[in-house]
């Protein structure tokens, strides 16, 4: 009867999730003209600093291990901080492409779809870099390879940049400084 | 009015059955089936397989072994069925987007082995004293099925839900009358298979009612999916908000000289 018990509790929390989820609308497309406004920028060559390896090599040089340890940490969670901001833009960057996406014109909708697509990898991609930043914040002295990301986020941008001047030409969507 | 062979009861078991293939005739009238085949093969020969039960229990003809032995032909049917549309859902939704249907691909599969373990080991607790081996075994396969239904519905809800992809409006539907069923079901089920109220076969037949209005209650929400009109389509936002256009000029160039 345990089982039964636990398959119930599990059926009960399915389908929570499930009702949750669908009638949350995140699964519906939804032209909300406020979403551009939530996009955070995000200075990409401060989090190049960041996440560049000189740096980092230069550090462990300079500072004694403990020290460094500590250094490194921070700059960890620093890096978490501006992965995790990414990673909230591309989540609105595809909503806003989601709803452009059936655009009568030609190039919008290539535009979106290009945006979406970018949006999606770089989604993932903060997904996997989280996980390595929390796990180099157990280890600091581990390297960390979030550089990749930099780039995603740079044709992201330009994606985006695209998506909004063939919306409208006068104001371009911005999520870098 | 909630016992077996009640009015209600046979309305419950053949009616959902009945509108689902109403339901695959529209389809196949609007040239919908072209689109949604594993679907339309599961409301067709699903609803059939179901029918042919409902029938063949009402029938004095039968002995009890056939009708479980045609219970047990059913299931497995309509199990196939119900992971081929399941796999549909998930073509429909993620091979729209190249950056994901990779990734989605692999979690799928890593997700559906981890089910047929897990769905393994609560089939092999599993428990049922005092009845037949086919009976308590239908029981058991039909938490089974379910068991890995759910996980692979709540996977596949929750896996676009953090990438916030769009379902199409139909395969939502489907998807979210097929997830209704599968968590109910698998709650019921698992009683049933584990001897839950067996001292009391009335509070037993309750579980059948929930599992029959509940399957009542996805058809109807296949039918207002996949056949009522669809709202006019969100408009793309229109101002995006102010910025500076030669930081993003010479952020264009740098990119295209690189």
């Amino acid at each position: 009867m345990t089982i039964a018990i636990i398959l119930v509790v599990a059926a009960v929390l399915a389908l929570a999730v499930i009702l949750r989820i669908a009638v949350s609308g995140s699964l519906v497309v939804a032209g909300d003209a406020t979403l551009a406004r939530q996009i955070q920028p995000l200075d990409v060559e401060a989090f190049r600093n960041l996440v560049d390896r000189l740096e980092e090599d230069y550090l462990r040089r300079r500072l004694p291990p403990a020290c460094f340890r500590a250094v490194q940490r921070q700059r960890l969670r620093a890096m978490a901080a501006y992965v995790q901001t990414a990673g909230r833009n591309a989540e609105i960057l595809v909503r806003i492409g989601q709803s452009a996406l059936p655009s009568a014109d030609a190039r919008t909708a290539e535009a979106a779809r290009q945006l979406v697509d970018q949006a999606l990898l770089l989604r993932r991609n903060a997904a996997f870099v989280l996980l390595r930043i929390y796990l180099a914040l157990a280890w600091p002295n581990a390297g960390l390879a979030a550089a990749p990301m930099v780039d995603h986020y740079q044709r992201l941008n330009s994606s985006a940049m695209l998506l909004g001047r063939l919306q409208d030409p006068t104001t371009p969507v911005r999520i870098s400084s | 009015m909630l016992q077996a062979h009640s009015p209600l009861w046979h309305y419950l078991w053949a009616a959902p059955n009945i509108l689902l293939l109403f339901l695959a005739f529209l389809l196949w009238r609007r040239h919908l089936h072209r689109a949604y085949p594993f679907f339309f093969a599961f409301a067709v020969l699903g609803a059939t397989a179901q029918l042919t039960a409902y029938v063949t229990d009402i029938s004095l003809f039968i002995a009890d072994v056939t009708w479980w032995r045609i219970f047990w032909v059913v299931l497995v049917a309509e199990g196939l069925l119900k992971f081929a549309v399941i796999g549909e859902i998930f073509s429909k939704v993620f091979d729209a987007y190249a950056s994901l249907a990779k990734v989605g691909r692999i979690s799928i599969r890593a997700v559906g082995v981890l089910l047929v373990l897990v769905a393994a080991v609560a089939a092999a607790y599993s428990s049922e004293e005092g009845i037949q081996g086919i009976i308590a075994g239908a029981h058991v396969l039909e938490q089974t099925i379910y068991l890995i239904e759910c996980g692979l519905l709540v996977f596949i809800f929750l896996f676009a839900g953090h990438f916030y992809l769009a379902f199409p409006r139909p395969v939502f539907g489907i998807a979210l009358g097929l997830g209704i069923s599968a968590c109910v079901h698998l709650a019921t089920w698992a009683v049933m298979a584990n001897g839950g109220l067996a001292e009391s076969p009335d509070k037993r037949v309750l579980l059948d009612f929930v599992n029959m209005a509940t399957y009542h209650v996805c058809v109807l929400i296949w039918f207002y999916y996949l056949l009522a009109r669809q709202e006019a389509a969100a408009k793309p936002p229109g101002s995006l908000p102010p910025n500076n256009l030669d930081v993003w000029n010479r952020e264009l160039e740098r990119l295209l000289q690189r």
